[in-house]
């Protein structure tokens, strides 16, 4: 399983690639492999403003719904609307294809509370 | 909630599940798999091709005595004496309020002699149940669930992958078994039984063979898998395939505070056959008119429905879903709901999904046309 190192995770299983005062958020393919096959995805509106922690959407498998959560604070800038026709592309690939939302970070140093790919990597292991 | 205390139970095939990475989850104090390719892939194999489905937890009552027939006509819904000698029949046994304990299939083995099969989950509760109204009768009830395992052979090659293990009479003789009826075979050596019957809406069988041979036999199974392309199936399938179907689960669609009126299962209600244990209550439920019963749909919103989720016309609560899920060879989601008789084939109405309120439709049951035939 893949855990690019450039990227910051959460213990929710959610990445976030930050890139100056911006950052996209995915899922990470440890989370994808325990949904299972995913038929659903819901994901908000560009212009939404969230905390950390908050839910932005939901993820949906055959078997069950989780909430996708907020790594850092922000706002949304772009939705991935090619996986509301296409939940399941995002098993091939969760990391570039299948990112969910960009947002607009509201402080760039929130990330840095977040763990490394190595950290974890350790965390799922656990 | 599962007790985190009490040890999941494993069936004998468990060490095969776990060879073949399978996810495996608890389900209804067992550890089954739930999954081994993906939940669509396994869905798709059955509706064209085979698959085979550990159900080992399903429990075994045999039921024999002089007074059998007598005991299950009081015990039970339908009509025992419409069945057979080699037939099947899909019954219920309600409690004193006429709530259903559980469904269950009566395959009767000779003239005083029966073989049922019951719900996993509910295995202790009926067995006790039957076990205490059979005092009155002249029969014997023993609870065999232990000594059976169970494997569902489903799919249109189903026939074919069944007659690979079968001696050359005995797969003639399930060639020519007409569906729910039951025959006696012999499987890796071991007297067994066979059924024509299914939880898929596809061709299919399900066997009953003696704990021992169950590894042996789910090997044999697969080992045809090049030529028929027959693959293990968990119970995340399992449960789409049945909703298609809308075939009830207990547990999600009836229990012990639903009955068979309600259920939609009527037609294997006989409250004209005399007396049994509920038939008071149902008789006077039909005359008084059902009030809410278990209806098919399907979203127009799009969204996944799933058990409990609340029913709304308007703005006023109309029931829940009962079962709910993607649908995958009908197509969208959907699946069915316990609702007031208000809505009829065709009304819309909305399904509440996490706080927001998503139009579906009451459509004709069932949302997949069976292929058992």
């Amino acid at each position: 399983m893949d855990f690019p190192k450039n990227f910051k995770y959460t213990k929710d299983h959610e990445w976030i690639d930050v890139q100056g005062n911006s950052g996209t958020v995915g899922v990470t393919a440890y989370a994808v492999e325990q949904l299972g096959d995913i038929v659903h995805i819901d994901l908000p509106e560009a212009g939404k403003t969230y905390k950390a922690g908050d839910s932005f959407g939901t993820i949906e498998s055959t078997k069950t719904v989780s909430d996708l959560y907020m790594p850092v604070a922000g706002k949304v800038t772009a939705v991935n609307s090619a996986l509301k026709s296409a939940p399941e592309s995002l098993q091939a690939d969760s990391y570039k294809n299948g990112w969910l939302v960009k947002i607009e970070m509201a402080s760039a140093a929130d990330a840095a509370k977040l763990l490394d790919a190595a950290a974890y990597e350790a965390f799922i292991k656990e | 909630m599962t007790d985190t205390k009490t040890e999941n139970r494993k069936t004998p095939l468990y060490d095969a599940h776990v060879a073949l990475k399978a996810k495996m989850i608890p389900f209804g104090g067992w550890v089954m798999p739930v999954s081994y390719e993906g939940v669509l892939a396994e869905h798709k194999t059955v509706r064209e091709a085979c698959g085979i489905f550990d159900v080992s937890h399903m429990g075994e009552v045999r039921c024999k005595g002089p007074d059998a027939v007598k005991f299950l006509q009081w015990l039970t819904i339908n009509d025992i004496n419409k069945l057979k000698i080699g037939g099947g029949q899909y019954s219920a046994i309600l409690n004193n309020q006429a709530g259903m304990i559980d469904d269950l299939i009566i395959y009767r083995l000779a003239e005083d002699e029966f073989f049922i099969c019951i719900n996993a989950s509910n295995r202790d509760k009926d067995f006790s149940w039957i076990k205490e109204k059979s005092k009155e009768f002249n029969v014997t009830v023993t609870n065999e669930s232990d000594d059976w395992a169970q494997i569902a052979i489903q799919g249109p090659k189903s026939t074919d992958v069944l007659a690979a293990v079968l001696s050359a009479s005995d797969a003639n003789a399930m060639r020519a078994l007409p569906y729910t009826n039951i025959m006696t075979a012999t499987i890796s050596g071991k007297p067994s039984l066979l059924a024509r019957t299914g939880y898929t809406g596809e061709m299919g069988y399900e066997i009953y063979i003696p704990k021992a041979v169950a590894h042996n036999t789910w090997m044999a199974l697969l080992e045809h898998s090049p030529k028929f392309g027959v693959k293990p199936i968990g119970l995340g399938a399992r449960d789409t395939l049945r909703l298609e179907a809308c075939y009830l689960l207990y547990g999600n669609d009836m229990n012990d505070h639903v009955t068979p009126l309600e259920a939609g299962i009527s037609w294997a209600t006989k409250i004209d056959k005399g007396d049994f244990i509920g038939r008071d209550l149902l008789a006077k439920q039909k005359s008084a008119g059902v009030k809410r019963q278990i209806q098919a749909f399907k979203m127009m919103d799009d969204g996944i429905p799933r058990h409990g989720m609340k029913v709304f016309v308007g703005d006023s609560e109309a029931g829940e879903v009962t079962s709910g899920s993607v649908l995958p060879t009908v197509g969208g989601s959907g699946g069915m709901a316990l609702v007031s008789t208000s809505l009829k084939e065709g009304d819309e109405f909305f399904v509440d999904i996490r706080g927001a309120k998503k139009r579906a439709k009451i459509v004709k049951r069932p949302l997949y046309a069976a292929r058992t035939k």
